[in-house]
């Protein structure tokens, strides 16, 4: 049961790859494995929430010895989130026409790569898994074979690659000082170690997954491969991989490093700030849209950084629900970004209201809980850097909504009404998130509870 | 050994950056090569012990190597070949359709094409 969520992508793409993804029936035949895909998941979130952590262990082997793969409510939500959008760019692309070969195979392969790296209970395989997935989102920066896609692409690999490689010498470190490379017992294990040596590791572990969400000083790649790439693909990056990197500071920091978290917490909400800072004023400046919503980006990993700089129970909620809001809008205005009509106009202006922070849009909850977390440690500095990155989003979100929408410029995009399908979709969950917010918000308690940071 | 080891690592790292900072594609591919090695001579270096080959029947009252890191250092090598064949492929396809491969004139092109494209728009 547990392994089925990750057994069918990974079955479904080998033949996949083979076949011609442009013929509609192979697109659709994706769309349907990518679909059983997200359903076992699904399935398998229900008992994790409803019965606590599943756990099992490859071919009947005794733990430690097999690899230990166990589903825990942190990972479910990652989980569901990144093969959902993925699920939503692969139909939105099935309904546009596919224009290469192998798209469809990379998006089935990603989904097995993201779900096996939120599974996995090792370090190890927490690499390998994060390399699956890697190396389809390589492939996939490469979709549409222009030059300027294929340069996009070669910038994405090479810095993406050096990330990988300082997450690689942490897994040597680890593996160093503890002897063990199971999580549960790394964090027992560099309680003893050396501290300098636990805190190399923790900076390196920090570094890695900050290249891959494109914080601040590690971003410099972002915005060349967003606008470099397709929609399509840059909505997969924004709203699917990038969710690797929340999701390993958060499992990470706080889960398998929390001490390590606790001493370095100033230096991530300061990286966390200057990133919704730089991020905000580089998108102000922009005019192309893709551009404005790569440094977007760049500013709203900013939160999550800030929130799990703050910890505890209230932070660390307000880290998972932002890292699942901000996915599903990078998403939604990624998708809409290539399309036009005033229903696409609509979409896109729920998509700039949840990345502003404006309710009913589910973009409210996230700020809200970040106010939350920063009222809880008393910081008047945090409250205000959140009000001010809410301000400068709103002036950059409706800046490019006026100049692309409203003044009537866009002439650019596919206009057949059944490519707006799936932009629509997204938009009315992000509504829909925002108006009834309990399950959302009980989500991302549970995920937080499932953290070792949580406990005092 | 430990010494040693550090050393070589942290001349072929060194070396790795030396060629990413070069201005041409298939020197920055050669650099990744390079680093993902000396990530991987770490991986090795993280578990020395000095022994018998990890092979069953084990050798009465010797120790053997740790055998964990080199199937570590395997499969971390295999992933580096595959990215590797991608990034070639990825780097060949940026030659074949602008027919240079440096990096300063790629940058020059792209600039240019922008150009164009905004001209067109106004």
């Amino acid at each position: 049961m547990l392994f089925l969520p990750l057994l069918i992508p990974w079955l479904a793409a080998i033949p996949l790859v083979l076949l011609d993804g442009r013929r509609k029936g192979v697109a659709w035949l994706a769309v349907g494995a990518l679909a059983a895909h997200l359903a076992a998941l699904a399935v398998l979130a229900v008992r994790v929430f409803a019965a606590g952590p599943q756990e099992a262990v490859t071919g009947e082997w005794p733990p430690g010895v097999g690899i230990v793969v166990r589903a825990d409510a942190l990972g479910m939500v990652f989980a569901l989130l990144s093969s959902g959008v993925l699920l939503a760019a692969l139909v939105h692309e099935t309904v546009a026409g596919i224009e290469g070969r192998r798209f469809p195979a990379f998006v089935v392969f990603m989904a097995a790569g993201l779900t096996g790296l939120f599974l996995a209970r090792d370090v190890f395989n927490f690499y390998v898994f994060f390399e699956v997935a890697m190396i389809s989102a390589y492939a996939l920066s490469t979709y549409g074979g222009q030059a300027r896609e294929a340069g996009a692409a070669f910038v994405f690999a090479v810095v993406n690659l050096l990330g990988s490689f300082l997450f690689l010498l942490a897994v040597a470190g680890i593996y160093h000082q503890t002897g063990t490379l199971a999580m549960d017992g790394v964090t027992t294990g560099l309680a003893t170690a050396a501290p300098n040596a636990a805190l190399l590791i923790a900076v390196l572990v920090l570094v890695a997954f900050s290249v891959k969400l494109g914080l601040f000083p590690f971003h410099p790649w972002l915005p060349a491969v967003y606008i470099g790439a397709r929609p399509a693909v840059a909505a997969i990056l924004a709203g699917a991989l990038a969710n690797i990197g929340s999701y390993g500071v958060l499992r990470f920091g706080a889960d398998v490093l929390p001490a390590q978290l606790r001493a370095g917490s100033v230096a991530l909400v300061v990286l966390g700030s200057a990133s919704i800072v730089y991020g905000a004023v580089q998108a102000i400046g922009r005019r192309e849209a893709a551009e404005v919503l790569a440094y977007s980006t760049i500013g709203q990993v900013g939160y999550v950084f800030v929130a799990v700089g703050i910890g505890g129970a209230v932070g660390l909620a307000a880290a998972v629900l932002y890292a699942v809001v901000n996915g599903l809008n990078k998403a939604l205005l990624f998708l809409s970004i290539d399309l036009r009509g005033w229903l696409v106009g609509a979409a896109f202006a729920v998509g700039a209201f949840s990345v502003v922070g404006v309710p009913p849009a589910a973009g409210f909850l996230g700020k809200v809980a970040m106010f939350q977390a920063g009222v809880e440690i008393g910081s008047v500095a945090l409250v205000a850097l959140i009000f001010l990155g809410g301000a400068l989003s709103f002036l950059y979100m409706f800046q490019l909504y006026q100049s692309d929408f409203w003044a009537g410029t866009r002439e650019v995009g596919r206009s057949a009404p059944r490519t707006r399908v799936v932009a629509l979709a997204l938009a009315v969950l992000v509504l829909g998130l925002g108006a009834w917010p309990e399950p959302l918000l009980a989500v991302s308690r549970d995920a937080a509870a499932a953290l070792e940071g949580t406990r005092p | 050994m430990t010494l040693l080891v550090s050393l070589v690592v942290a001349t072929i790292f060194g070396s790795g950056c030396y060629l990413l900072l070069k201005g041409d594609l298939f020197r920055v591919v050669a650099g990744t090569v390079l680093i993902s090695n000396a990530a991987v001579l770490t991986l090795i270096a993280a578990g020395f012990t000095r022994g018998a080959a990890p092979i069953r029947p084990f050798p009465q009252g010797s120790q053997v190597s740790d055998p964990l890191v080199q199937a570590l250092a395997l499969t971390a090598l295999i992933i580096g070949f595959g990215v590797t064949a991608l990034l070639l492929t990825v780097a060949f396809r940026v030659y074949a359709s602008s027919r240079t491969v440096d990096l300063d004139q790629l940058s020059r092109m792209e600039a240019s094409r922008e150009d164009e494209l905004e001209e067109t728009e106004d």
